[in-house]
């Protein structure tokens, strides 16, 4: 018998050697130069819309939807173009090219299912009666703009020809496309750790419209952003030390523990401040992963909500209530007052609290008849967590949500910003 | 292999070639040596049934489950024929309950001398799952896989065998549904590959047993279906597997 247990253990540590690592080198860095160069705001606006793509419609699909952002830091911003595909959560992260006389953009591709990425470059010229002609400013009557660029994948200059014909508007229907833990998984190899200040900056650029946070506490019952149960290897550098967040305190983390990709692990209060003042995203989902008191958050959820609003911000920020536990501490807070909460548990509950949005799994389907009576009742409606991408599209074009949680923000942009 | 049907009667004609040849191939005779075992690359006698029971543990990749280990043991049913002309059929149970696969396939298996032994075949494995259970899945899933096959055995001593087995791993329709929303996808294709290390020999009373690893590099595994993977990559599914032989 112990023949066999050495055995056994041998072919498991074997296996558990076995596990491939996959990377994603960083194709291009973004320069962040704050500025508009030469696209104007009415020039960047009118290029938000639904573009036919040719060449690189393998890759791409036969459409992508276009979407300006920006990240403000003091009185400048950094404005970025994002391409949305609906290939493989697929997305192209372009900044303007200030050295260039011609409004041309360069940066990167990515799809997040998977390692595929590259560079890509895209300079903007107009169509009319067929030619396609230099530009130079806003679009004239009979002008159809359009992207002529070249990508390629992994690290090669970018020579494979694709070219973007405007189609449409983006689809105007007011929806939440919210990305998971600050903008994307650490699993998803985006070059920065989920739930940091730094994936928060970026969350526009994948197409996201809010994002949800994961909040826990310290010992010394500082909120900060982490999201697994323990400080592991998943998330955090190797350093020997084992425990959970309550178990050191705000100092002993910021001391001891760099995330993944090096950063340290952000307080609540700073990403909030990231939020409302460096970013254009226009809702936060604080979910509630500590126990304990809520009043700490819900201080700081006031507090940001406040400056939102003195700067002239639409930002709703929303604690998550995800289990009984989380409940218990929003009924035990003295004032619920200018404290809006998102109720992920069954609909009655979330009427009983009073929840002004109600998030149930996507795992349980539509729910048609519940959600249209979430919503006759005044309440919003999103699901957690769909990345699914056949479901995605299902979701957007069926059930009639007001938003979607997803890891891939940038497929679940797509399906929205495409509809008819 | 765009195309299901195209591709089934692909399958199915190569199956009907390798019946004919096996005809013509010297049948496997009473005096050959053998011992029980299941993943031995050796034909049952004609008309004979080989049978094992067992379990299965396969433990959820990080990429899906992060910090959770997730492990449920899957019972484990393999029932085999011998066909005659070195051929036979191989069926395969795993079962945990609300989530199930169903193999069926047949073999072609050579003595390459007295101790190293060949095999090749074709699995089509179908699986079925269900997740009902309030406030957090309304869910289900379908899916078929041909897993075509080789395997080699050694049997260095009377009582020992020895088989490592390579497995491709073709997705053919996959299908799921969440409240009544369904979503179906064809011709996935080499989803991936699997290896699997398997010692076969006595453990009590002339009883035998197989124990091994099975290897999967694959960006589907019908156990975690309910997990809705959207990597398209593989992911690798180490399988623990120990079964108890009866003839």
């Amino acid at each position: 018998m112990r023949t066999y247990l050495f055995g056994l253990v041998s072919l498991l540590l074997l296996a558990v050697g076995c596990r491939p690592v996959y990377e994603v080198p960083a194709p291009y860095d973004f320069g962040n130069k704050p500025g508009n160069g030469p696209f104007s705001p009415a020039i960047r606006q009118s290029m938000n819309g639904v573009y036919a793509v040719a060449g690189g419609t393998g890759q791409f699909g036969q459409q992508v939807a276009l979407r300006w952002s920006a990240v403000n830091d003091g009185a400048d911003s950094v404005h970025a173009l994002s391409i949305l595909t609906g290939v493989g959560a697929g997305f192209f992260n372009l900044e303007i090219n200030q050295a260039a006389d011609s409004l041309s953009l360069t940066g990167f591709w990515r799809k997040l299912v998977n390692q595929d990425a590259g560079q890509a470059s895209f300079s903007l010229r107009r169509k009319r009666q067929g030619q396609v002609l230099p530009y130079k400013g806003p679009a004239l009557a009979g002008d159809t703009l359009v992207l002529r660029g070249t990508f390629d994948t992994g690290p090669a200059t970018p020579a494979q020809p694709i070219t973007l014909t405007y189609l449409r508007p983006l689809n105007p229907k007011p929806f939440e496309i919210i990305a998971h833990r600050g903008g994307g998984r650490t699993a998803d190899l985006l070059g920065v750790s989920e739930n940091t200040l730094a994936i928060l900056r970026r969350a526009a650029r994948l197409g996201a419209t809010g994002v949800e946070i994961d909040v826990r506490y310290t010992k010394d019952s500082v909120p900060v952003l982490y999201h697994d149960n323990r400080l592991n290897q998943r998330l955090i550098q190797k350093n020997g030390l084992s425990g959970g967040i309550s178990d050191y305190t705000f100092e002993q983390l910021q001391s001891s523990f760099r995330l993944l990709y090096g950063e340290q692990i952000p307080t609540l209060e700073a990403a909030l401040q990231t939020i409302v003042d460096n970013t254009d995203l226009r809702f936060v989902w604080i979910d509630s992963k500590f126990t304990g008191p809520m009043n700490r958050v819900q201080a700081l959820q006031q507090r940001f909500i406040a400056r939102a609003r003195q700067r002239g911000r639409r930002l709703d920020i929303v604690i998550g209530l995800p289990g009984t536990d989380a409940v218990d501490s929003y009924r035990a807070l003295s004032s619920k007052a200018n404290t809006p909460i998102l109720c992920e548990l069954e609909p009655a509950l979330a009427r009983e609290l009073g929840a002004t949005i109600w998030a149930p799994r996507w795992t349980l389907g539509p729910q048609y008849d519940e959600v249209r009576a979430m919503q006759a009742e005044g309440r919003r409606v999103f699901v957690w967590t769909l990345d699914d991408l056949p479901f995605v599209e299902k979701f957007v074009a069926q059930a009639n949500l007001n938003g979607i949680l997803s890891n891939y923000a940038p497929a679940v942009a797509y399906y929205h910003y495409t509809a008819p | 292999m765009r195309s299901l049907p195209a591709y089934l009667l692909l399958v199915s004609q190569l199956v009907a070639v390798a019946t004919v040849k096996a005809q013509d191939s010297p049948a496997p005779t009473a005096t050959e040596e053998r011992r029980p075992g299941i993943y031995f690359p050796q034909a049952p006698l004609p008309g004979q049934w080989r049978r094992s029971v067992g379990v299965t543990f396969t433990p959820a990749p990080p990429e899906l489950t992060e910090e959770l280990r997730i492990s449920i043991p899957a019972l484990d049913i393999n029932v085999q024929r011998g066909l005659g002309g070195r051929l036979y059929l191989a069926g395969r149970l795993q079962t945990q309950f609300v989530q199930s696969s169903l193999s069926v396939g047949i073999r072609y298996a050579l003595p390459l001398s007295r101790r190293f032994f060949i095999s090749v075949g074709d699995d089509i494995n179908g699986w079925h799952g269900f997740l009902k259970i309030k406030d957090v899945f309304n869910s289900q899933a379908v899916g078929l896989v041909n897993i075509p096959n080789v395997s080699v055995g050694f049997r260095p001593s009377p009582d020992l065998q020895y088989t490592l087995k390579a497995e491709a791993i073709l997705g053919l329709y996959y299908g799921s549904s969440v409240g009544g929303l369904g979503v179906s996808q064809r011709s996935r294709e080499r989803d991936g590959y699997a290896f699997t290390f398997m010692v076969e020999q006595p453990y009590y009373h002339k009883r035998h047993v197989s124990v091994g690893i099975r290897w999967a590099y694959t960006r589907y595994n019908w156990q975690f279906w309910a997990l809705y993977s959207t990597f398209d990559k593989a992911l690798f599914y180490p399988e623990l597997i120990l079964n108890f032989i009866h003839y």
